[in-house]
Formats: structure tokens, C-alpha cells, sequence
């Protein structure tokens, strides 16, 4: 919240001295009205008005990086903050007949705000468009903030199986193959457990960008748990989402990564399997490939039990 | 049974830089402030990294509340139960790494229950085919009963794993209704997985109790247990009044009389004993039910008992008490039990 006001502080502050500039002119040239002739729904509804668009602008500036488009919301919301205020202000105030100069203080910054907050959401939109190309193999079609991962800049398998709900049916109904493929790093407890869950974490943030290089452009990653992660593969045949999956292992075992700490090489090893969705559902085919990836993490250790 | 010294909720017992401060860690990890963290449990961050404080079963769960809220995971409870055993306790932790078997250092676990696992107490009971080990409250956990859970088995697993070198097939037995994060539990736990359990407990074959990976040193297991020992000897008692009170039921449930008889037997008249079991948040109906529970399921699971001798096993008087009873705390009923749990 501090960083807020420090960084646009100077916002705040013009913003600041124009409300209360706007407030002492009109009480050095108008009277206070007294209590009796005020109108509570006008005050209720000009004033309401103006404190909601305050808080707009409050969440922009906490929740927006600073720049262009920020600049342009943010002096939008400030015009229309400033002609309802000031519309607001004569529900208190009773100016001379005379005066026409409220009128230009409550008229004018009102088209002028609209005009610069439509310019800042046509140039949100441009910079979404830009945003959501970098969400590509992380995002399909929605988006749910409440379903992002916490450690990794992936969906989780809330939205995973959301996503697949959606895509099931949608294969079936076009008759188009769909594969899922499931990646699990071998004994990564041991990361945590030797360097520490920040150590973990970033690790898990290094072998997501990993995997995101290995994938076309219409996959979906999403972080099932822990060290699991699952790739769904539109209009994909079996055959090709088992390459994908050996593509993804090998990766993983080629990728030299370095601690943080004193940057000794961390030894990775996954195992991947993939099937092809049959005529089911989203939570059977989940649990099916889930005993794929169990049988499959056994077998090392049944070749070594018998060996 | 004449010494009447029970380990209760406000006993400081547990070291703050055992199990405490693994949770504290991974908070901190995880970038959650520690003034929050540590937020009305009395325990303050730089006494942690001066000294070696002491603290309640209280304090422990208040943490772990702060904790699972702060986080607001779905994988907090097994990071956690990751870094519990054999942890990083001096002797006790040795001790178990040093344990010849995975049996031994199971037992072991149960054993030094108090310093090793002081909120959540394994129970071992083993038959021909299986290891069965359940897990009760030691201390009233209210909200943070399944977080424990979760993390208590997760510590198993991960200690099983270290002294036999590989993953060992464990059942899990859990209490609640498959969660939607059910993937959390393929993750860290595995695909074995039973929900809407009478109790919690998992279950092992028995050739992999007899397992380890190299060879433990005789010598310095004996010197494990001997310093093992002197800890839990400097403790006021070696476990809570509820999981003394859950031995003796166990022991004397097909003869029980009734409050009374168990009072004495804890040296308490039956007001007192009524007062520390409410001032450890819970009450004697309760913990009646809680043994009884355990003990049908082990029976069914263990002895292949039918309906009717678990339920004189038990002192009901007739099937009807017996169907309700099970029916209140399972949900099932006696032949739906049976079955759920395979027999």
C-alpha cells in the first residue's frame, strides 16, 4: 500500500489540491446552505459517485503496474472525480445566479475524463492482446485469477479440469483425437529437503519454462501438484503425444540447471506418460493417466528389486 | 498405573525448534511475514534464533492455524509433513535413521511420540498380512485436525522412504470425502488412497517392515536411544491425558463400568477427571466413542470378527445400540463397514 502513494504521489497530490482548490472557490464566492434545504438523495447519489470513482482510481494505481495506459485510466477517473465533486459541492453550497463558471467546473471535465479513460481501455486492450500472446500454453480460451498456481505462472488443476471438461466434448462432438500428457520429477523431496522450499520453488518456476519451450503452440501446461505437471494436447493422436512425452523427458534431463546458492548442478530425471482420452470423463481420464504415471514411477524400482 | 501425571495443553513440552520451526520455515519461504505468522502464539522470531524455547500444544496448533491460513495451499500440509521425520531433532532423529528395520523405527516413532510427533500419536497394530498405523489427536485440534493428519502421514512415508531407500506401497485410510484437490494426494502420498474412512490410519504389507537400505551402526542407535531416552525422561510425562486415557480404554473396553471406574484409575475423582478432560476441549463420551471407533475398525480389519462379536467385543448390549452407534460416527453401517474395509 506505501509503495502506492509513493510512487504516484505527485498524482495524488495535483489530485488533491484541485478538490480542495474546486472547494475553497466556491466558498469564497457562494454561501453554505443551511442543513434544512439539503438534499440527502443528491448528496447520496453526487457524492456516492464521486467516492466510488476515487476508489476506482485507488485500485487502478494499487493493482496496475506505472505507464502509458495506467496514466491515461488514471486521469480519466480523475476528470470524472473532479466534475462530480464538484457537482457535489453546490449540494452544500449556494453560488449567486450569476456565476457560469460552475457550470464549466462541473460540465467540462466530465467528456474530457471519457474521452481519456475510452483512449486508456482501447490501449488496455491493445496491451492485453500483447499479454495474452505471452500466456500462450498457459492459458486456453478463459481466465480464472482464483485458479492460478501460487509457486509457478501456470494454471492449477482447478483450472486444468475445467479446461478439460470444456475440451472432452468438444473433441468428441468434432470426432478429433485428445491426449494428455503427465510429467513428474523423480525424488524431488530430496530438492526440497537439501535446499530449502525456496530453493524448491524456483526450481519448479525453471523446469515450467522448460517444458513450456517443448510444446506447440495450441498445448495447455498447468501445475497438477507438487512436482506434477500435465500438458493437454488438442487434436492429438496417441503416438504423437507419447513422442512429446519422451521430447519432454529428455529435456528435462539435458536441462543443466544451477543451485541458487553456490550454483553446483542440480541433477533432474522425469517421468512422463501420455494417453488418449476415450469416450469418459474429465475426473475417470485424470485418475486413469494417474495410475499410468504410478505404474510408471514402480517400474525403476521393480527392475531394481530384481536385479 | 499410579503415576497420574499427564502431559495437558498448556504444558511446555514441545521444542520450538523441532516441528515449529519446519512450519515456520516454509512460511517464510513462501514470503508470509512473520509478525502474522507468529501472531497471538506467545512465541516471538528472535527468541527462536536466540534460544531454545519451549511451548504449548496451544501455541503449536495456534501456529499452525496462523500457518494453513496465511499459505492458503493445498500442499501445505504435505510440504510440511516433508520436513517432519526424521527431521532435524539431534538424537531422536538419529534414532530413527539408525533403526534396523522400518518396524523399529515405526516403533520407535511411537514410542517417543512425545518428541517426535507431539500433536498426533501413531498407533501400531500389526496381523499376519499388514501394519496398520493410526493416527489420533494428542491435544484437541479442532480445525487442524486433517492438516495434521495429512502431514503426519506424509512424514511417515518420507521417513520409510529414507531408511529403505525406495517408496513403499502404503495405503492410505482418510477421514473426509475425496477433496477437490485430490491431486495433491496422488502427488505426495500416492495413488493407494481411501476417503470416507471410519479412521485415519494407513496400512502396510508386512514384508517391507523388515527392509532398510545399508546397514544402521549398532553402536550409535544405542547411543541415539540412551540420549532419546533421558529427553523423554526430562519430560513431565511421556504423553497427553488423552492418549493415556485411550491405552486404557483399549485395554479394558469389554469390562468397562463406567466414569467412575476410570477416574480412579487415573487417581482423579470423576468430577476432576470430567474438569481436565474439559479443559482439554473435549469430553468423556467423546473419547469413549473415539476408542470405540478404533477398535471396531481394527477388529474387523485385524481379527475378521463378525458384527456380533465386535459389538460384545465393544459391551453393546444389543445389535440395534451397536448399528446406531456405528451409524452416528461412520456414517455406515455394521455390514457396510465390513465391507469398505474388505472383509
Amino acid at each position: 500500500m506505501s509503495t502506492m502513494f509513493v510512487l504516484h504521489r505527485f498524482k495524488l497530490l495535483a489530485l488533491l489540491l484541485l478538490a480542495n482548490g474546486g472547494a475553497l472557490l466556491y466558498l469564497s464566492l457562494g454561501d453554505l446552505k443551511p442543513m434544512a434545504i439539503w438534499s440527502w438523495t443528491d448528496i447520496a447519489g453526487e457524492g456516492g459517485s464521486a467516492l466510488l470513482v476515487l476508489v476506482w482510481a485507488g485500485l487502478l494505481l494499487k493493482g496496475r503496474p506505472a505507464g502509458r495506459v495506467t496514466n491515461l485510466l488514471f486521469f480519466g477517473l480523475a476528470c470524472l472525480f473532479f466534475s462530480l465533486w464538484m457537482d457535489s459541492l453546490d449540494e452544500f453550497i449556494s453560488l449567486p445566479e450569476s456565476l457560469t463558471l460552475d457550470h464549466w467546473l462541473e460540465s467540462a471535465p466530465m467528456p474530457l475524463g471519457f474521452a481519456l479513460l475510452t483512449l486508456g481501455i482501447y490501449h488496455w486492450h491493445c496491451e492485453q492482446l500483447a499479454i495474452s500472446a505471452q500466456m500462450i500454453n498457459r492459458e486456453r480460451h478463459f481466465r480464472e485469477h482464483r485458479l492460478f498456481d501460487k509457486v509457478t505462472p501456470l494454471g492449477d488443476a482447478g483450472y486444468f479440469r475445467r479446461q478439460l471438461q470444456q475440451a472432452l466434448p468438444a473433441a468428441q462432438a468434432n470426432s478429433e483425437p485428445l491426449s494428455l500428457v503427465m510429467l513428474d520429477i523423480d525424488d524431488f523431496s530430496a530438492i526440497n529437503r537439501s535446499y530449502g522450499h525456496r530453493e524448491g520453488d524456483r526450481v519448479l518456476q525453471l523446469v515450467a519454462q522448460q517444458i513450456l519451450l517443448n510444446l506447440r503452440s495450441h498445448d495447455l501446461l498447468c501445475r497438477l501438484a507438487g512436482d506434477r505437471f500435465i500438458v493437454l494436447l488438442p487434436a492429438t493422436l496417441e503416438a504423437q503425444a507419447l513422442t512429446l512425452a519422451q521430447e519432454l523427458q529428455q529435456s528435462i534431463a539435458h536441462l543443466a540447471l544451477k543451485s541458487a546458492g553456490q550454483g553446483e548442478r542440480l541433477q533432474l530425471r522425469a517421468t512422463t506418460v501420455a494417453l488418449m482420452a476415450r469416450q469418459e470423463e474429465a475426473d475417470a481420464l485424470l485418475k486413469r493417466l494417474n495410475i499410468v504415471m504410478a505404474r510408471a514411477k514402480q517400474a525403476p524400482q521393480l527392475r531394481q528389486a530384481q536385479a | 498405573m499410579s503415576t497420574a501425571v499427564w502431559l495437558d495443553s498448556d504444558a511446555r513440552f514441545i521444542a520450538a525448534r523441532g516441528q515449529p520451526a519446519c512450519l515456520i520455515d516454509l512460511a517464510l519461504s513462501r514470503g508470509i511475514d512473520s509478525h502474522r505468522l507468529l501472531k497471538g502464539t506467545g512465541l516471538f522470531y528472535e527468541d527462536l534464533l536466540e534460544h531454545d524455547p519451549l511451548i504449548t500444544a496451544r501455541q503449536f496448533h495456534r501456529l499452525i492455524d496462523n500457518a494453513r491460513q496465511l499459505l492458503a495451499a493445498d500442499d501445505s500440509a504435505f510440504l510440511f509433513g516433508q520436513q517432519l521425520l526424521p527431521g532435524h531433532y539431534g538424537a531422536t532423529s538419529n534414532l530413527l535413521l539408525q533403526a534396523d528395520t522400518v518396524l523399529q523405527a515405526l516403533q520407535q516413532l511411537q514410542r517417543f511420540k512425545a518428541l517426535l510427533s507431539p500433536l498426533c500419536a501413531p498407533v501400531i497394530r500389526i496381523d499376519e498380512q499388514s501394519l496398520y498405523l493410526y493416527w489420533l489427536d494428542s491435544f484437541d485440534s479442532g480445525k487442524n485436525r486433517q492438516f495434521m493428519v495429512d502431514a503426519s502421514m506424509t512424514a511417515v512415508t518420507a521417513l520409510c522412504r529414507q531408511v529403505c531407500g525406495h517408496a513403499l506401497p502404503w495405503q492410505y485410510h482418510l477421514m473426509q470425502a475425496e477433496p477437490v484437490y485430490v491431486e495433491q494426494y496422488w502427488v505426495h502420498l500416492g495413488e493407494h488412497l481411501h476417503f470416507n474412512s471410519p479412521t485415519s490410519f494407513m496400512r502396510l504389507p508386512r514384508e517391507h517392515l523388515i527392509t532398510r537400505a545399508g546397514q544402521a551402526s549398532a553402536v550409535l542407535g544405542r547411543i541415539a536411544e540412551q540420549q532419546s531416552l533421558q529427553q523423554l525422561s526430562a519430560l513431565t510425562a511421556p504423553q497427553s491425558l488423552t492418549d493415556g486415557l485411550f491405552d486404557y480404554l483399549c485395554e479394558h473396553i469389554s469390562g468397562l463400568a463406567g466414569l467412575e471406574q476410570v477416574a480412579a484409575n487415573f487417581a482423579m475423582s470423576a468430577a476432576t477427571f470430567k474438569r481436565r478432560l474439559q479443559r482439554e476441549g473435549t469430553h468423556f463420551q467423546a473419547q469413549l466413542d473415539r476408542a470405540r471407533t478404533l477398535i471396531a475398525t481394527d477388529l474387523y480389519l485385524r481379527r475378521g470378527f463378525s458384527n456380533e462379536a465386535v459389538a460384545s467385543y465393544l459391551h453393546f448390549n444389543d445389535r440395534t445400540n451397536f448399528r446406531r452407534f456405528l451409524k452416528r460416527l461412520t456414517g455406515r453401517s455394521p455390514n457396510d463397514l465390513r465391507q469398505f474395509l474388505g472383509h
